[in-house]
């Protein structure tokens, strides 16, 4: 037979109710304030016919969320969204440059200078039947 | 007749609360918790206190009244939030000086805290019994840094979005729990489009509920662990004591004169203000972190947001908060005086601590 006095397991049960009910709580507390009310972000959007973007032009997409740019390495879309910490890095004529902490990237989006550890992202496009580009986040 | 005697309990129930001649017969408010009836004429002084804990809670005074009416005004919905504010700083009758007196209180609520922080380490005054006191107050200067950044996101002008997606990232970077710690921040979603809400909650409940709590806490603490941090009476040098009524008058005194700053703060620098967030804001802002986070942004330009953004930050703190247990004990007759010996290694540690930030700081503002 255990030690355990009568005194002593009802200490331990409520002691085990109490710890049991606060972790139930916060778990709730945790689930509840977890929730996200916004809907996905857009992850396609339609750029348009592909004749609208010749060589030679870089445009950008969605609040200049992306930059498409097309040269003589071809047609593509870069994220322009930071890797390191997530500001918007500006366009200018040699690649990109972040405001917030200075990371450098080039054309094709790789790492130039840090802090960004990481190559900006680079959506895929793709034609579809009607001529329009397509892009994927 | 019940209607008479009740008035009359109530009468004499508010009139016990007021002084009177006979003290003897009243029960000890509070006030008079905080307000023993003598204290160590030494330790009482300004060049010893610099006022600053009773400072901090006239400031925060200040900022909850004024943050009080300014809920009046304020619109927390990503549309309408830094139009409201726009209304309140140049339409609402003494608007501009409420929002300025509210930002300005803030402001030297954060350099307050931070000076009596060194005061008490550079005083020994956190020694043995008093640690626990320590850390509430270290608990409320992190607190309080929050509530100045969520205060400052709150204005929802293009120039918050940068610091408020870095900032939200940052907790992104943690490893296990970041994502989790994120979405009960932000709320998911993109942080400038949908934070707002969050942050109001944040700022005038989630974080002002534990202020209150901790600062009354820490006030009743002080007087609990023996008033001011005084050396034992046997190895005292100077015994002389000031009354009551003479804290009281000097406390009124540091009211007026912190009174007066902050009415000449709020009405000749007013408080920052920009064209309201339309989405991101793109190139036409300086991402320029709120001036308490510059020095992180400064070490931010260095790599790792986790090393740089979180952990080295959360470390100082914690570097502050374990002081009190792994450094020596100061010796007890140095408490209650300026850079005693015996708590030198704190001291030093403390000021590197604060010469750091004030470089980064000072780096982060020079011209890339």
């Amino acid at each position: 037979m255990s030690d355990l006095s009568r005194n002593g397991f009802l200490k331990l049960v409520r002691g085990g109710f109490l710890w049991l009910s606060a972790a139930l709580g916060l778990g709730g507390l945790l689930r509840f304030l977890n929730y996200d009310p916004n809907p996905a972000p857009q992850s396609e959007f339609d750029l348009g016919p592909a004749t609208n973007f010749p060589l030679g032009t870089r445009t950008g997409i969605a609040d200049g969320q992306f930059v498409l740019i097309h040269d003589e390495l071809g047609l593509r879309a870069i994220n322009t969204t930071c890797t390191h910490l997530g500001c918007q890095t500006a366009p200018g004529p040699d690649g990109f440059t972040c405001p917030c902490h200075g990371s450098h990237f080039d054309l094709r989006g790789d790492v130039l200078q840090g802090p960004a550890a990481k190559a900006l992202n680079v959506p895929s496009v793709e034609l579809n039947d009607g001529g329009h580009l397509i892009l994927h986040d | 007749m019940y209607g008479g005697r009740f008035a009359r309990s109530l009468v004499s129930d508010f009139s016990a609360m007021l002084p009177t001649k006979n003290k003897k017969q009243m029960r000890p408010s509070f006030f008079h918790h905080l307000h023993p009836p003598t204290t160590p004429a030494a330790q009482a002084r300004w060049r010893y206190t610099l006022g600053a804990g009773g400072t901090a809670f006239f400031l925060m005074l200040i900022i909850g009244v004024t943050g009080i009416l300014e809920m009046f005004y304020y619109i927390p919905n990503s549309q309408e939030a830094a139009l409201s504010v726009q209304m309140i700083t140049y339409h609402v009758p003494f608007g501009g000086l409420i929002r300025n007196l509210h930002y300005w209180a803030a402001q030297l609520l954060l350099i307050v805290t931070a000076v009596h922080l060194v005061r008490v380490v550079f005083t020994a005054a956190y020694s043995r019994l008093r640690r626990f006191n320590y850390l509430l107050g270290l608990a409320l200067f992190i607190l309080i840094i929050l509530l100045d950044f969520t205060g400052y996101i709150l204005r929802w002008d293009e120039g918050v979005c940068w610091p408020l997606i870095t900032g939200t990232n940052l907790l992104k970077t943690i490893p296990l729990m970041g994502n989790y710690l994120y979405s009960i921040a932000v709320g998911g979603g993109e942080a400038c489009s949908s934070a707002l809400i969050r942050f109001y909650t944040w700022h005038i409940f989630g974080l002002v509920l534990p202020v209150v709590v901790l600062s009354i806490w820490h006030a009743f603490r002080v007087r609990r662990d023996g008033g001011i941090a005084v050396p034992p009476p046997d190895l005292r040098t100077d015994h002389s004591r000031i009354s009551r009524d003479e804290l009281v008058r000097r406390e009124v005194l540091a009211i007026l004169m912190i009174g007066i700053l902050l009415i000449l703060l709020a009405s000749f620098i007013p408080a920052p203000i920009a064209p309201a967030m339309m989405g991101k804001p793109g190139l036409r802002v300086e991402a320029r972190a709120p001036w308490f986070f510059l020095w992180v942004q400064q070490m931010l330009k260095w790599g790792d947001p986790f090393i740089f953004g979180v952990a080295i930050p959360l470390g100082l703190f914690a570097v502050l908060a374990f002081i009190p247990y792994i450094f020596p004990q100061p010796a007890e007759s140095d408490i209650g005086r300026w850079l005693p010996a015996s708590n030198r290694p704190a001291q030093i540690v403390v000021s590197v601590l604060a010469l750091i930030i004030l470089a980064l700081t000072g780096l982060s503002l020079l011209p890339a």
